[in-house]
């Protein structure tokens, strides 16, 4: 069976006003199935970029990505949004929730792009909430009603429902306070156990200790852990812990 | 995405914006209730023109010749056999004298009509019936009186005036029916009296004053007044100059052509003020369907990145600037439809179409309403189509992080 996430070789050039970006060099990275994965950097290392070309939003500049054996880079638009609608998963840093739909519409959300019978959406819905714990009462409340921690298990429910490949979340307890974040990272753990695949993003070490595995990325290019101690022996500081 | 789904995101946007929604589309609301009110009344005007002229009055032609010697009812019958193209002829001749009822008096028209003048003018009987074969025969002493007259000698024009008397020059004759007034005999009050009658006991002379005739249904009315004047001519064996002076033949199609071409010349107008309303209304949807996109940039990432195609957002905003369009449409032809009852009455004291006259509707038809259902999707889809292309190509990585 192929690894979930296969990148070997990616570079990322941005062109922008200010002249050329080179946001990835040449990486390279595996995740195995139901991995509980932490891509650790300080902002500006490129991890945003490793996140958007992971999601299909963004084509590497070189490289190739293999998403469940499959090559994204031959994949036309359309086939990309199916992909991201049947495939991936996406937590956000903000939540991301439309405001004024009901949380149960919020889940739904994927599976009016994924062509799921509109028969079967609640109840795919109504399980992927009660696998993120939120109490049945809140289902019909409007997204902007719930507290962060609320709306981030909708969002992690939402991202859940179409039973994605992996899923990628980016700064998930980034605008929570500590309880509620550790009630959010449990809730991640809670699903590797089931056997799902998650690689979560973050710049704070204390996320990172969730995860199975941990890698740091830094200008554009991952280290290992023992390079990473390496260059925190040598510039002390430097590990940008919050 | 299904049909379903873009409906229910449809309307959970327009109902955010509610009140700017309704602002936005007031000028798709402004054209088409123009465009309502102005077929409506058109349509009113049309319709209450053509019944006043009777149906019969496009097959009508109205003929005469003055040849040296009086043209009599043989002739008449002689002109029957010799002009095919009509169904019949009728002949009228004209007196005057002063009418009296009982208590009022006037002068008015006074014509000697054969029985078939009723088939061959469209007349509408209100009350009573019009003048028999056997009153012609007998020479009866009875009179029709048309609205205009039952006005004039008795107060009001709905009177029941069936079987009283009115005299005429010291004869009297009974009412046997009351007819529609037209505009085309003017309002003023005419009295029909049996050919017969009119001629022995009112003029001493059996002469016809003008003659008309019911074409057939497929006769050839543009051609019919030459023809017919030409056979005129070769009956009484008149010069061609003579027949140049002294024979006529006019039909009623001329006069609704011209009606046709001042209400057509009406309508361009109104479509060229309706038309700029539309386009300054559509140019409206499209500014808020920008507003609206730039608004919800965020929105539109995070629906790409949960899996959305470009063609699922098109669709989406396209539906909405639809939607607004259809709705101010809606409200358009509501609005045009009670606009056109107040304009009906204006245009109709305006017309002085007279008290007896029926009164001007405006015409509410399904094939406006259809046509009006598909300008709105046209301005919707024309307008909404730039506003949403743009948020179909939004990039979903910039847009999400959109602030």
């Amino acid at each position: 069976m192929p690894a979930v996430i296969d990148i070997r070789g990616v570079h990322r050039i941005y062109e922008s006003a200010a002249g050329y970006t080179h946001a990835l060099k040449g990486v390279t990275l595996r995740v195995e199935r139901g991995e509980f994965l932490c891509v650790m950097g300080p902002s500006g290392s490129g991890k945003s970029t490793l996140m958007n070309t992971l999601g299909c939003l963004d084509t590497p500049t070189s490289g190739t990505y293999r998403l469940e054996g499959v090559d994204v880079s031959t994949l036309t638009d359309d086939e990309l949004a199916e992909l991201r609608a049947t495939r991936l998963g996406f937590v956000f840093q903000s939540y991301n929730l439309l405001p004024r739909a009901t949380v149960l519409r919020n889940v739904m959300l994927p599976l009016v792009y994924s062509d799921c019978p509109v028969s079967q959406r609640e109840q795919l819905a109504r399980k992927a909430l009660a696998s993120v714990s939120l109490p049945e009462q809140y289902f019909d409340h409007r997204s902007n009603e719930l507290s962060g921690g609320q709306m981030q298990r909708v969002a992690i429910a939402r991202a859940l429902v179409n039973d994605p490949a992996v899923i990628l979340a980016d700064e998930p307890t980034g605008n929570l306070d500590t309880a509620t974040g550790n009630m959010v990272l449990r809730t991640f753990r809670r699903l590797r156990d089931e056997g799902k695949t998650i690689v979560l993003i973050t710049h704070d070490a204390e996320v990172a200790d969730w995860a199975d595995r941990t890698v740091h990325i830094r200008d554009g290019r991952l280290l290992t852990d023992e390079q990473e101690r390496a260059l925190q022996a040598a510039h002390p500081g430097t590990r940008s812990a919050t | 995405m299904r049909i379903r789904d873009l409906v229910w995101e449809t309307g959970s946007a327009l109902d955010a914006n509610r009140g700017r929604s309704l602002l936005t589309v007031l000028g798709i609301v402004i054209g088409i209730a123009a465009v309502i009110a102005m077929t409506a009344l058109i349509g009113g005007v049309k319709q209450s023109l053509v019944g006043e002229l009777g149906l019969n009055q496009a097959r009508m032609v109205d003929f005469f010749a003055w040849p040296e010697r009086e043209v009599t009812l043989d002739d008449l019958k002689n002109l029957e056999e010799r002009m095919p193209e009509y169904e019949c002829l009728t002949a009228t001749s004209y007196a005057n004298g002063e009418v009296k009822s009982e208590t009022k008096t006037f002068s008015g028209t006074i014509m000697g009509v054969l029985p078939n003048y009723e088939r061959v003018m469209g007349v509408k009987m209100t009350q009573g019936s019009f003048i028999k074969d056997h009153d012609q025969d007998s020479v009866a002493l009875v009179a029709v009186l048309d609205q205009g007259a039952v006005k004039q000698l008795y107060g009001s024009p709905d009177e029941q005036v069936v079987g009283r008397t009115i005299s005429i020059s010291n004869v009297s004759y009974s009412v046997v029916g009351v007819s529609e007034s037209t505009s085309y005999m003017g309002n003023g009050g005419t009295v029909y009296l049996p050919f017969s009658t009119c001629a022995s006991r009112l003029t001493g002379d059996w002469g016809i004053g003008s003659i008309n005739g019911l074409a057939r249904e497929d006769a050839d009315m543009s051609t019919i007044a030459e023809t017919t004047m030409q056979t005129l001519a070769d009956y009484f064996q008149m010069s061609e100059d003579q027949a140049k002076e002294d024979v006529y033949a006019y039909t009623m199609q001329s006069v609704i052509d011209e009606l046709e071409t001042t209400m057509a010349s009406f309508q361009l107008l109104m479509t060229a003020v309706a038309s700029i309303s539309l386009v300054v209304g559509g140019i409206g949807i499209m500014n808020m369907m920008l507003t609206n996109v730039t608004e919800r940039i965020r929105e539109i990432g995070l629906r790409k990145a949960l899996g959305a195609r470009s063609s699922d957002i098109t669709k989406q905003f396209l539906l909405e600037s639809v939607c607004l369009c259809l709705a101010g449409g809606f409200i358009g032809v509501v609005l045009g439809y009670l606009g056109s009852f107040a304009l009906t009455g204006v245009a109709g004291s305006m017309m002085e179409l007279g008290a007896t006259s029926a009164p001007l509707r405006p015409m509410i038809d399904v094939k406006s309403v259809a046509m009006v259902t598909g300008i709105c999707i046209l301005i919707g889809v024309l307008f909404g189509y730039y506003p949403a292309r743009r948020a179909a190509r939004l990039d979903p990585v910039e847009s999400l992080h959109y602030q």
